[in-house]
């Protein structure tokens, strides 16, 4: 019979399927395809984007806080550098810095949730009151505060800071989720079949969170996104890394963006770019449901 | 206007659903008389189309649904298919009371039951407020309820029977008297359904109403209803009084549905599961008889032509075979 | 073997209301489900024939009594070594929707367990592969056409034959059918209920069948042992078509009389029994646990409770004090 000779290739088949199912969802609207080519462009800015520039912008004292122009599209700085270029070097650490959140929100929050949710008993009571003592920790104060004591040079610190104090939300939202699912006969079934916990929270619990945690976590990417900017924008962290922020930070209050018409580039130029990231998350996150539900993939 | 059971007359209707496919009928061309204080019975299962055509009665079918064709007059009211926003929205409830599946939980878990029936009251713009909650009392108390403890009630504090009856209530309380039940007795175990069965037939005797029940329980029809009709892939494809259509089934997809209910004495082997499966709203033949993949009295005709509803007296049947039987009397015994 | 005594099962009620309420779900059951044997429970929603099931099935505990499997005492046990004989015990649940995971192929759902049988008999892949094939073919489902779908892209039918199938995949020696067509087209419950049957004759695995639905549960064989629960015990227990057609006690007689007469076909039974009120499981009797709604009740009916005991001259057992023959179930009319 054929059917043994099909199923030794089945997982291929069944990630090929999978892949093209992800095509599928994508094409149906066209939102969504400018949704995946915004992501795709700023991760390309992040990560090739910086290779084009030197590593220290040449100044140009005759340029100084020009408008926009042919040469420079958005204007220059006060030091004369061209803010296109500013954006796309500051892009590394954002987009780095918020990949690394998303990670961390969802491995732990995710990781928590499900063990929470699956174990209960006294577990999930110990695990949802820190939980809670977290959600309740105010956030904005306590990055100021850790801002005067940690200089968050490198995207991987401001990550990993911004990501364990986010990870609450989504830990709660899981146990939910794994709440609710570990009453659906599968799982029951999957307990009486005798499978592992392991193949039963990951092969059973996860693919049906599956998006859910993908929601979370490009929403959790735009929080950082803001998080980190608005620290730098308030100018309590130091200025020497590239990144939005600091350019929002000195637009207003070094180049005058908010008086002076000519420095207004400098303005728009980052805020577009959060903007511009933040619509392309919104636009895709609205395909996870499909992606990830096979009723919703084919039809 | 003193209100007495109203007849409804459906014709030619047909309910299209929007898919990706196009728009595909879930009810197709039925013709269906409601005979003044009668209670007729619709049998279907999964996607044979009866829920969309109960919902029709109220003009009530939801997008990407909708009412392609046909006519749903009730006595005293007109055309509810033609029936728009706040007309439609009075004609319920006053005129057309809807039942909802006891399994489903239809009322507000957050308000007691009498609040719920005191904002039915507003919406419909009852003055007496007080009196619709003594109606609403008498008629629990009908069904062997304690009215007041019951109006005090949240959803969760009853069983599934009291929440079934609570619904009749609700739908007879504004005194209606075209009363719709989709699936009164899903969900509900024996005895409770046995009770709530009785209480329909004693409801709809009293209040001289005209009951439609929808379920894919052939034996709650054989219970209550005096008109039993049989709908397959959207289309009715047998009606006729109860008792006559249990006793004689002309439609094989009757016949085989009949034959398929276990029955507590004689030979259990005698019951037999028909083959195949009923079709979904993709899956139902665009032309042909719907029912021709599961029959075992197919012809080469049923892949082309869509058997029309033939009256034989009082019975109503849509199949090729039934025709040429009676046309030709002498392969009655082919099909018997 | 699958033996029952005395098993006890309380649950604590949660939520503000009825907090620290107790409801007594098992009152010490005794059961013996034979090797290839089948058994049914028949009884109301809330009569604790579920929770018998799933303990029985190892999914849910129990506060008192013993059960034995093929001998084996599971007191004897530790928690975690009672798995591998719960796992002989397998489970069809009600809803079929819910109880095949929706992001799994039945590829998927299959492999896992016979994975982990494949390690333990040390098979290899191409095992799996065949014996996935053989289960489904054995369940009556084409495996080539099945094996790469998803749940959503199968019929109910169809999808509680996959569940039939994964139970069939650690060879179990009982299966246990809460409720296992309910949830099914009219018209494709008799086939899975036929396939239960075949798989008894053809496996050797013994039925348990747990349903409202008394006439279905003939379905499993004449060979069968009925069960009636009421709030927790049995009431009256014997082969299945002697219960049916000769019970004696008053439960089993208002149950039975509950049961939908399709009239044109069949004549009521002569006797009838309706109880005189609902369940209501919150109160506590002192007695019979049905005397409030029997309509046969006498004094000592109030005082004292009856256990289950032999009938004179007949093969069943009751919990009646009173028991009497009634004809109450409906027959087939003379001439159909």
């Amino acid at each position: 019979m054929s059917v043994i000779l099909e199923s030794t290739s089945t997982s291929a088949t069944m990630r090929r399927n999978f892949w093209q199912g992800v095509w599928r969802v994508m094409k149906r609207k066209p939102s969504r395809m400018v949704g995946v080519v915004i992501i795709l462009g700023f991760a390309f800015m992040g990560i090739f984007g910086p290779m084009f520039y030197p590593d220290i912008l040449p100044d140009n004292a005759n340029a100084i806080t020009q408008p926009p122009s042919w040469e420079h599209w958005f204007g220059t700085d006060p030091q004369g550098r061209d803010v296109v270029a500013l954006v796309v070097k500051g892009s590394r650490y954002v987009l780095l810095s918020a990949a690394v959140t998303a990670v961390i929100t969802v491995v732990v929050g995710t990781g928590l949730g499900l063990f929470s949710g699956f174990k209960r008993g006294r577990w999930d009571t110990v695990l949802m009151r820190v939980t809670d003592m977290k959600l309740t920790i105010p956030g904005l104060p306590l990055l100021l505060v850790l801002a005067t004591v940690w200089k968050f040079g490198n995207p991987f610190q401001m990550g990993l800071v911004l990501g364990l104090l986010g990870w609450g939300g989504v830990a709660r939202a899981v146990r939910a989720q794994t709440l609710s699912l570990r009453e659906r006969g599968f799982i029951e079934a999957a307990r009486g079949l005798g499978l592992s916990t392991t193949h039963i929270v990951g092969k059973e619990l996860l693919p049906s969170m599956a998006p859910y945690i993908a929601m979370n976590m490009l929403i959790a990417v735009t929080g950082a996104v803001y998080a980190q900017v608005g620290l730098f924008f308030l100018g309590v962290l130091p200025y020497e890394s590239d990144n939005w922020g600091v350019m929002l930070n000195l637009a207003v209050f070094q180049a005058g963006a908010m008086i002076q018409p000519y420095a207004l580039g400098y303005l728009l130029a980052p805020l577009l770019a959060i903007l511009l990231l933040t619509l392309g998350i919104v636009l895709v996150v609205d395909a996870m449901d499909e992606i990830f539900n096979p009723r919703l993939r084919e039809e | 206007m003193a209100k007495q059971a109203p007849g409804v007359r459906i014709d030619g209707l047909t309910v299209v659903y929007k898919t990706p496919a196009g728009e595909l009928p879930a009810v197709r061309d039925v013709s269906l008389e409601l005979k003044p204080g009668t209670i007729t019975g619709i049998v279907g299962e999964s996607g044979s189309g009866k829920s969309t055509m109960a919902l029709s009665l109220l003009n009530a079918v939801q997008p990407p649904g909708r009412i392609q064709h046909g006519s749903v007059e009730i006595d005293g009211l007109g055309d509810v298919a033609k029936f728009r926003g706040e007309e439609l929205r009075k004609a319920r409830g006053r005129h057309i009371g809807y039942v909802f599946q006891a399994a489903q939980n239809s009322l507000n878990p957050l308000k007691t039951v009498g609040k719920q029936l005191l904002d039915l009251g507003r919406s419909h713009g009852v003055e007496d407020l007080r009196a619709l909650v003594r109606e609403a009392k008498d008629l629990l108390g009908r069904m062997g309820l304690d009215g007041a403890r019951v109006l005090d009630s949240h959803q969760h504090e009853l069983s599934g029977g009291m929440r079934q009856r609570v619904g009749i209530m609700l739908a007879l309380v504004l005194n209606a008297h075209l009363v719709v039940l989709d699936e009164p007795t899903t969900a509900l175990d024996m005895i409770t359904q046995s009770n709530i069965l009785k209480i329909v037939r004693e409801v709809h005797a009293e209040r001289g109403l005209t009951t439609l029940v929808i379920t894919h329980d052939i034996g709650v029809v054989a219970e209550v209803a005096d008109r039993l009709a049989v709908m397959y892939g959207g289309r009715l494809v047998e009606q006729g009084p109860t008792r006559e259509v249990l006793a004689d089934p002309q439609h094989p997809y009757t016949r085989g549905l009949i034959r398929a209910i276990p029955r507590l004495v004689g030979d259990i082997n005698e019951a037999q599961a028909l083959p195949g499966r009923p079709p979904t709203l993709a899956t139902v033949p665009k032309e042909g008889c719907v029912f021709r993949e599961r029959c075992p009295l197919r012809m080469d005709v049923c892949d082309t032509v869509d058997p029309a509803a033939q009256a034989y007296g009082e019975r109503i049947v849509a199949c090729h075979a039934v025709d040429s039987a009676v046309k030709v009397p002498s392969r009655e015994g082919e099909h018997a | 073997m699958i033996t029952g005594k005395g098993i006890t099962k309380t649950f604590k009620q949660r939520g503000s209301v009825l907090a620290g309420r107790e409801v007594q779900a098992l009152r010490g059951v005794d059961f013996e489900i034979p090797k290839g044997g089948a058994v049914s429970f028949i009884g109301e929603s809330g009569c604790g024939k579920t929770t018998l099931g799933r303990i029985i099935a190892g999914l849910e505990t129990y506060d008192g009594g013993e059960i034995g499997i093929n001998g084996t005492l599971m007191s004897s046990l530790k928690q975690k070594q009672r798995q591998p004989y719960f796992r002989r015990i397998q489970m069809i649940h009600q809803d079929p929707y819910s109880a095949l995971n929706p992001t799994r192929t039945i590829h998927q759902t299959l492999y896992a367990p016979l994975k982990l049988r494949a390690k333990q008999t040390g098979r290899d892949e191409k095992w799996i592969d065949e014996r996935a094939a053989e289960v489904l073919s054995l369940v009556g489902l084409d495996p080539g056409s099945v094996l790469s779908r998803y749940p959503h892209q199968l019929s109910g039918g169809m999808r509680q034959r996959v569940v039939i199938a994964r139970a069939l995949t650690v060879d179990p020696e009982v299966l246990v059918a809460d409720e296992a067509v309910s949830m099914i087209d009219v018209s494709l419950r008799l086939g899975i209920l036929a396939l239960l049957k075949d798989l008894r004759e053809r496996l050797g695995v013994s039925v348990l069948f747990i349903t409202h639905d008394v006439a279905t549960s003939r379905y499993i064989g004449d060979d069968g042992e009925m069960y009636v629960i009421y709030r927790g015990q049995v009431v009256e227990r014997g082969p299945v078509d002697t219960v049916i057609a000769d019970p004696v006690h008053p439960y089993t007689q208002s149950l039975l009389s509950a049961i939908p007469v399709l009239h044109g076909l069949e004549e009521p039974g002569a006797q009838p029994v309706v109880p005189v009120e609902a369940m209501d499981g919150s109160q506590e009797a002192q007695g019979c646990l049905f005397a409030s709604r029997c309509p046969f009740r006498q004094d000592r009916c109030e005082t004292e409770r009856p256990v289950l005991q032999v009938t004179e001259g007949a093969p069943q057992e009751h919990a009646c004090f009173y028991p009497e023959r009634r004809d109450v179930i409906a027959r087939p009319m003379s001439g159909v």
